[in-house]
């Protein structure tokens, strides 16, 4: 099958676009903390897999680099962690869901005031779930890390 | 111009969905072995060197590095591709995700590997 081929499609409005709040909703928040905490926990996923190497270097190697994390700083970084990817996984599957129209609703004639019937009260559920449960988990690593 | 994919789009949706949702199960088992014993011990040398010897638990470790390097690239992939879209930058992110994803799974089974000989 032929594509449609422009030379170029560039975004016009780029991150500018993404960050601007006069437009926020329900449904921008999301997408934009879905991206904001997907690309987080790249970056910190990256940083875990390059701390967990120091391993192999010995256990005084082990315990240097582990003393960097086990402070007060590092034990709020690893909560942040925590929330970002219970919000990450809750609206990610919420995400799935909306993508193969599970809780889209069924169509309806566009009357006035023009609310999307998508953007309906299963999505904002989904989305508070997804903060509620990002919260709760925060919580308890809070309990953990603290707690000791 | 008729273009010629590896894969299509929507299958690379598919991808990042079943990566996405078997992280979530694999990295749950990962945080219960941090969590059967008080979180401080499970960060001892010891502790961390037995899990690595466990052939179950280097099993789940390979898969979260896989699942996330995938899913975390392809992610990155996306927003780029949300950003921009022209043939040469498309090939471009594309070439510079595989190449990150492929080389986080290699240094990680490296760690993999050489702990797993301690």
């Amino acid at each position: 099958m032929k594509e449609i081929e422009h030379d170029s499609r560039n975004n016009l409005e780029g991150i500018k676009g993404w960050l601007n709040p006069s437009r926020y909703g329900w449904e921008r928040i999301s997408y934009w903390f879905q991206r904001l905490t997907g690309v987080f926990l790249l970056i910190y996923f990256i940083g875990h897999v390059y701390e967990t190497s120091t391993i192999v270097n010995g256990q005084n190697a082990w315990e240097s680099f582990l003393e960097l994390t086990q402070t007060v700083w590092g034990h709020l970084f690893l909560i942040m962690v925590i929330g970002a990817s219970s919000f990450h996984s809750a609206n990610g599957i919420r995400l799935i869901f909306t993508h193969v129209g599970i809780g889209l609703g069924t169509p309806s004639r566009p009357d006035y005031p023009y609310s999307p019937s998508s953007l309906n009260y299963r999505q904002k559920s989904g989305i508070w779930i997804a903060l509620i449960l990002s919260a709760a988990a925060m919580y308890y690593g809070f309990t953990v890390l603290f707690g000791e | 111009m008729e273009r010629h994919r590896m894969l299509k789009e929507s299958q690379i949706m598919k991808i990042h969905y079943i990566t996405g949702i078997a992280a979530i199960f694999v990295v749950a088992v990962h945080i219960l072995m941090r969590l059967i014993v008080p979180f401080g011990s499970s960060l001892e040398y010891d502790y961390i060197i037995s899990n690595y010897k466990n052939i179950f638990y280097v099993f789940i470790l390979e898969s979260i590095l896989v699942l996330i390097s995938i899913h975390g690239f392809n992610g990155i992939r996306i927003i780029l591709l949300e950003l921009r879209q022209n043939k040469a930058w498309e090939n471009m992110i594309t070439i510079m995700t595989i190449s990150a994803t492929v080389a986080l799974i290699a240094y990680g089974t490296r760690t993999i590997i050489l702990a797993n000989g301690l």
